[in-house]
C-alpha cells in the first residue's frame, strides 16, 4: 500500500475508533446500558421522532454521570497527547512527556496549593489557573536547567524531569501533611488521577482550556516542525526560536494545567499516543497532532471505562491504569531509542 | 556588478573572546568563494554572522547594499540560506517534508503552501539530483544523500546567497564530486556561494576565489593559486605548500608538507 493510503487508513481507523470508544464507555459500567439503548436515547435527546429514551434510572446514569465523565476522559487524553507531541518536537526528543518532564506533578502542586490555601473553595477557576502556573513553572525550570549546557541529551532531559517531578511531589507531600483532614481526600486524588464524581462543570472547564489550547498548538504545526530541525537551522529559516518555545510552553501549560486540575495525574498518555502514531503517520505536526489527539482520547476513554468497571465497589485510579499500560511501553521504546544511539 | 553580500570591518565576539577581528569580504552574484583557514580561525563564526545569526560587535554586513539589521529575519532568510555540516532533523522526516520547510521564510507559520512552493521544492530536489529519494525517511539515507537533502532545503529557499559550513566534511569522494557539481550548477544560475572547505585541493579546484581566514582576519584573498602560493597560507596552516603545474599548466597539483 502507498504511504498516503496507509496514512488515510490510520486516520479512518481513528475516526471510527473514537465514536466507538465513546459509545462503549457510555454503555460500560456498574449498571450496564445496551449500546443500542444509549444510541436511541441520544437520538431522542436530539429530538428525532421515533427514538425512545431509556428508563428513568438509565437516563440519569447516562446523562448526568457517564456522559460528562466520558467526554472529560476524551479531552484529558486528547489534550495530554497533543501536549506530548508538541513537547517532543520542542525538546527534539520522541520520549519527552508531560508526566516524565514534571509538568503533571507541577500542575498537581499548583492545584494542591490552591486547595490548601482555600482559593479553590472561593473561586472555581482558582484551582485550574494555579495548576497552569505550576505546569508552566515546571516546564520553564526544566528548559532552563536542561539547556544550561547546550542541547540536552535524552538522559539529561529525563533526569531533569525526574528531579523536577520529585521536587513537586515533595512539595505536594508537605502540603498534604499540613492539610486539614477533610481536604485530604481531595488532595490525594491528584496523586492517583481519576474522574470519579466529575460532572458538567468540570467538562466545561476542561473543554474551555483543552479545545482552544489544542487548536492553537495545531496552528503552530509548521513552526514546531521547523523547531524540530534544531535551533540553528530554525533561526536561519527566520523562526523566532525563543518566542515560539515560550508560546508552545504556555499553550502546553494551558492544556496540561486544567487537565490535571480535573483528572489529576494521568501519566504516559502524552508519550504513548504520539510515539505510536509517529510511526504510522510520520513526524510532520500537521498530521501527528490531530492523530495524537484522537488516539489519546480513545486511550483514556477506554482506560477510564476499565478503571470504573474493575470492581463493583471500588474504582481503580485512572492514573494507575494508564501507568500499567504506559510504563512498559516506555521501557520498550527507551530500549529502541538507545539502540539507535 | 554590485556585490550581493558584503562584510565591512566585521568584529564578532563569542563570549569574551574576539573571534573575528575586522573582516572585509564581498560576494558577487554567481561566484563561488571558498573560505579556508586553520581550525579556530573563525570560519563558522563568519558564515553565521553573514547569515544574520550572530550579531556584529563592530562593522556591518550589507545585504543588497542595506545593513542586515534593517531587513526582517524572514526577508534575510528568503535571500540568504545557510547549510550546516550535519543534518540534525529527526530521522523519520521524509526528505520532501524536510526540504519543504525551506519555504518557511516565504510562507510563514500559517499560510498553506502554494503551487509555487511545491514547484520550488521539486526544483530543489531535481537540482540536488535526489528526486528519487523524496519519500524516503532521512534516517534511511547515506551521509552523502542526507547532505544533499540538507542542501536541497537551502535551494528550496531560492536564495541569492548560499552559505555552506563544511558541506563535504563527512562525504566520500563520489558524493563530494556530486555535491560540488550541484554547487557549480547553482552558481551558474546567479547564486553567490560562500563555502567553508577544509580540503584545500578541493577548494582550489572548485572555487573561483579563495578567502583565507587566519586569526579572525582575511589574510589573503584571490585566485586559488595566488592565495595558496602567497606565503600567507603557509603561515596560517604552518605547513609548506607547493603547486605543481599539470596538464596545460593552468591546473595545479597541490603538495603539503610539515615544516621542520
Amino acid at each position: 500500500m502507498s504511504e498516503r493510503g496507509r496514512r488515510l487508513l490510520v486516520f479512518a481507523a481513528l475516526a471510527v475508533a473514537f465514536p466507538l470508544a465513546l459509545l462503549a464507555a457510555l454503555s460500560f459500567g456498574s449498571v450496564p446500558l445496551a449500546a443500542g439503548g444509549v444510541l436511541r436515547s441520544a437520538l431522542a435527546r436530539l429530538g428525532l421522532p421515533g427514538a425512545t429514551p431509556l428508563p428513568e434510572v438509565g437516563e440519569v446514569i447516562l446523562w448526568s454521570v457517564r456522559f460528562p465523565r466520558v467526554l472529560i476522559a476524551a479531552l484529558v487524553g486528547g489534550g495530554l497527547a497533543v501536549v506530548g507531541a508538541a513537547l517532543q518536537s520542542l525538546f527534539r526528543n520522541p520520549l519527552a512527556d508531560a508526566g516524565l518532564l514534571g509538568v503533571g506533578p507541577g500542575a498537581a502542586l499548583g492545584a494542591v496549593i490552591a486547595v490548601d490555601l482555600g482559593w479553590a473553595q472561593e473561586r472555581f477557576l482558582a484551582m485550574p489557573f494555579a495548576a497552569c502556573a505550576g505546569a508552566l513553572l515546571a516546564l520553564l525550570l526544566i528548559y532552563a536547567i536542561a539547556h544550561a549546557g547546550g542541547r540536552p541529551t535524552l538522559a539529561g532531559l529525563l533526569l531533569t524531569g525526574l528531579a523536577v517531578s520529585a521536587l513537586a511531589a515533595a512539595g505536594t507531600s508537605v502540603l498534604l501533611v499540613a492539610t486539614e483532614e477533610f481536604r485530604v481526600r481531595t488532595v490525594l486524588f491528584w496523586l492517583a488521577g481519576g474522574l470519579e464524581g466529575r460532572g458538567y462543570e468540570h467538562l466545561a472547564l476542561a473543554a474551555s482550556f483543552v479545545v482552544p489550547g489544542a487548536m492553537a498548538l495545531l496552528l503552530l504545526a509548521r513552526p514546531l516542525d521547523v523547531l524540530a530541525l534544531g535551533e540553528e537551522e530554525a533561526a536561519a529559516l527566520s523562526l523566532p526560536v525563543h518566542g515560539v518555545r515560550i508560546l508552545v510552553f504556555s499553550l502546553c501549560a494551558l492544556v496540561a494545567g486544567p487537565v490535571t486540575a480535573v483528572a489529576g495525574a494521568v501519566p504516559f498518555v502524552g508519550l504513548v499516543a504520539p510515539h505510536a502514531l509517529r510511526a504510522l503517520v510520520g513526524p510532520p505536526s500537521r498530521r501527528l497532532l490531530p492523530a495524537s489527539f484522537l488516539a489519546g482520547a480513545v486511550l483514556v476513554v477506554i482506560a477510564d471505562a476499565a478503571a470504573r468497571s474493575f470492581g463493583r465497589y471500588v474504582e481503580l485510579p485512572l492514573g494507575s491504569v494508564t501507568a500499567f499500560v504506559g510504563a512498559p511501553y516506555f521501557l520498550v521504546a527507551l530500549r529502541g531509542q538507545e539502540g539507535r544511539g | 556588478m554590485s556585490p550581493v553580500l558584503e562584510a565591512h570591518g566585521l568584529w564578532v565576539a563569542r563570549g569574551r573572546r574576539a573571534v573575528l577581528r575586522g573582516v572585509d569580504l564581498s560576494l558577487q552574484p554567481g561566484e563561488g568563494v571558498a573560505l579556508v583557514g586553520p581550525n579556530a580561525a573563525g570560519k563558522s563564526t563568519l558564515v553565521r554572522t553573514l547569515a544574520g545569526l550572530l550579531p556584529a560587535g563592530r562593522g556591518e554586513v550589507l545585504l543588497e547594499n542595506r545593513p542586515l539589521a534593517a531587513w526582517s529575519r524572514a526577508a534575510v532568510a528568503r535571500r540568504v540560506a545557510l547549510v550546516a555540516t550535519e543534518d540534525e532533523a529527526p530521522g523519520r522526516f521524509a526528505v520532501e517534508d524536510r526540504v519543504a520547510l525551506g519555504r518557511y521564510p516565504h510562507r510563514g507559520p500559517l499560510a498553506p503552501f502554494t503551487v509555487e512552493d511545491r514547484a520550488a521544492v521539486a526544483r530543489a530536489l531535481r537540482q540536488a539530483e535526489i528526486e528519487h529519494l523524496g519519500r524516503r525517511p532521512l534516517g534511511t539515507l547515506s551521509a552523502g544523500e542526507r547532505q544533499l537533502a540538507l542542501l536541497a532545503r537551502g535551494l528550496a529557499q531560492e536564495p541569492a546567497v548560499l552559505l555552506l559550513d563544511e558541506p563535504a566534511a563527512h562525504l566520500d569522494v563520489r558524493h563530494q564530486l556530486h555535491l560540488f557539481r550541484v554547487l557549480d550548477d547553482v552558481r551558474q544560475r546567479g547564486v553567490a556561494i560562500l563555502a567553508v572547505i577544509h580540503d584545500l585541493p578541493r577548494a582550489a579546484a572548485w572555487a573561483s576565489r579563495l578567502a583565507l581566514l587566519d586569526g579572525g582576519r582575511i589574510a589573503a584573498e584571490g585566485s586559488p593559486a595566488l592565495v595558496l602560493e602567497s606565503g600567507a597560507a603557509e603561515r596560517a596552516f604552518g605547513v609548506a605548500i607547493r603547486g605543481v603545474p599539470v596538464g596545460d599548466g593552468r591546473e595545479r597539483l597541490w603538495r603539503f608538507e610539515e615544516r621542520a
